[in-house]
């Protein structure tokens, strides 16, 4: 068996350079465009709740997955867009490695009278203080501005 | 070895693009399955999903990403893949789950959002290729296949009319299918002969359409299935075989890893003689010629002899092998992994009385389902039976 020495210069062997084009168009699903359609009319939420377990969903499914029963249109209901930090962490690098300019709070929020929770940036004056257990409400794009997806929200700030 | 039997089966709308995500299908399709059989998600041992490359949803692991709609949170889970070849190999994987003993009763949800990749699924089939030795001439299937297509043509003298009479078998038998997308009862030879040419001699109604859409099936143990139903229908025989990836070394004109794999899954199910013993199949027909050239891999005629048949309405719903009386992909649509729908819920559909308008009108007791994927390499076959 011959091994080839270790290449430090990924352009010194004979090469071709491939690419991959990977572009993709994901529309919101049928609970998601019931919600996402909600959001860019009001500052509130949308929940699903299962008739069998009782479970609150947000954000909210078309069916339950414990049960494995469908929601039904009835079982919807509005919900304030607040909710309470379960968990969070502060990023000081991006993907790439590079330094961000100011470190960003993103956290795990349950969101008030579901048994959910949402991704989301918290924007806080004060990023060093533990705020895990603190009450937030959503920020929103404002309305002429919202496009139907998760990023009509802009960040969650303390109540 | 334990003997399998089907018990459900589910399939969702297929269409271009569908709104429901890849998880919300997966749910519609597994939850008619469920219902048709009796099954809920408590009485299910094992989950087995299949779902082709991620590079269609966009999602690396989308097979995690869709077991919540497939009855899967908590539960024994796998996602198998092989290409085209995924419809007919995850109840293949369903069907060892049960055999072996392992489980009594499976789940096996198929899901396909090709839609997702924008702005043409093609363009993922792009990297599907060699890097070195195919991609820089920037192959598509559809030259692929054309190349394949005029190569079988040219060995057996076959009319390209001759071919046409598979698409428009299929897109008018898909006309009584309630999922289908391209049901087409006026369809005539002439309009596939006049259709666009895209890779001579491959015409646009010579090919199957990219689809979004789900399918399932509920498998279970002999002694299971007879709480459930009087009249079950068994999976008897499996098989799959896979050719090499050196595509250029193969003959093209004769799919010899299908033969491989339907002569593993007719020993299996005990039959000698597939062109006395088989009523119907269901090959997998991306392509029309492919019907052809797989009713040959499938020893159902010898070479060459498929478009004949064809040409003498042997393979009409009506005739003496009534061949994808589901309308096929041709006419239902090609969610790769979820034409499940078509070659084995068909099965379980015609066995069982269930087809309705497509109802093949002889009481068939044996059919073979097969699908074919990787770069053309992969043959997967099943045999069902009934009672």
């Amino acid at each position: 068996m011959t091994f080839y020495e270790k290449q430090t210069d990924p352009s010194s062997p004979m090469h071709w350079l491939g690419d991959m084009q990977a572009d993709y168009l994901y529309p919101n699903g049928k609970a998601g465009d019931k919600l996402f359609k909600h959001i860019k009319e009001n500052d509130t939420f949308l929940a699903s709740k299962c008739i069998n377990c009782s479970k609150i969903f947000f954000p909210p499914r078309l069916y339950c997955e414990d049960c494995f029963v469908e929601i039904l249109e009835k079982d919807w209901f509005e919900i304030p867009s607040t909710g309470k930090i379960r968990l969070h962490t502060i990023v000081t690098i991006n993907t790439y490695g590079e330094k961000l300019n100011e470190p960003k709070m993103i956290a795990l929020i349950d969101i008030d009278n579901t048994d959910g929770a949402l991704l989301g940036i918290i924007k806080t004056d004060n990023i060093d203080e533990n705020l895990i257990g603190r009450k937030v409400e959503a920020v929103f794009k404002s309305k002429n501005q919202r496009e139907g997806t998760l990023k009509d929200i802009l960040y969650f700030k303390m109540r | 070895m334990n003997r399998v039997a089907v018990i459900g089966g589910g399939m969702t709308l297929f269409r271009r693009r569908l709104l429901e995500t890849g998880k919300e299908l997966s749910f519609l399709a597994a939850k008619m399955a469920m219902e048709d059989s009796g099954i809920e998600k408590k009485d299910l041992d094992m989950v087995v999903m299949g779902s082709a490359p991620d590079a269609f949803d966009g999602i690396h692991m989308k097979g995690e990403n869709l077991l919540d709609g497939a009855a899967a949170t908590n539960k024994p889970y796998v996602r198998l893949f092989n290409g085209g070849g995924t419809g007919v190999f995850a109840p293949i994987a369903g069907w060892w789950h049960v055999a072996s003993g392992v489980a009594d009763t499976v789940l096996v949800v198929c899901e396909e959002k090709m839609s997702s990749c924008f702005p043409h699924p093609q363009t993922a089939f792009q990297h599907i290729w060699d890097p070195i030795l195919d991609r820089p001439l920037h192959p598509n299937l559809v030259w692929l296949f054309a190349m394949e297509m005029n190569r079988y043509m040219t060995m057996h003298n076959i009319k390209k009319e001759d071919i046409a009479l598979v698409a428009v078998k299929n897109k008018r038998n898909a006309v009584g299918h309630p999922s289908a997308q391209l049901p087409d009862e006026k369809i005539t030879v002439e309009d596939v002969l006049n259709s666009e040419i895209m890779a001579w001699p491959v015409q646009r109604l010579d090919i199957s359409p990219p689809s979004d859409g789900a399918s399932a099936l509920i498998l279970c143990s002999e002694d299971r299935a007879k709480q459930y139903t009087d009249d079950p229908i068994f999976i008897d025989g499996v098989g799959w075989n896979i050719d090499s990836t050196m595509w250029t070394n193969r003959d093209l004109y004769f799919p010899r890893y299908v033969a491989n794999a339907a002569k593993m899954a007719y020993k299996m199910a005990d039959i000698h003689d597939p062109k006395k013993e088989i009523d119907f199949a269901e090959p997998y027909d991306p392509f029309d010629y492919k019907e052809l050239h797989h009713l040959e891999g499938l020893l159902l005629c010898d070479k060459g002899e498929a478009p004949i048949l064809t040409r003498e309405g042997v393979t009409q719903r009506d005739g003496k092998l009534p061949v994808c009386p589901s309308g096929g992909l041709l006419g239902v649509g090609n969610p790769i992994a979820a034409t499940m729908g078509q070659k084995v819920c068909e099965l379980y559909w015609q066995l069982s009385g269930k087809a309705g308008k497509r109802q093949i009108p002889t009481d068939p007791q044996v059919g073979v389902g097969q699908a074919w994927g990787d770069i053309m390499q992969m043959g997967t076959v099943i045999v069902m039976r009934r009672g």
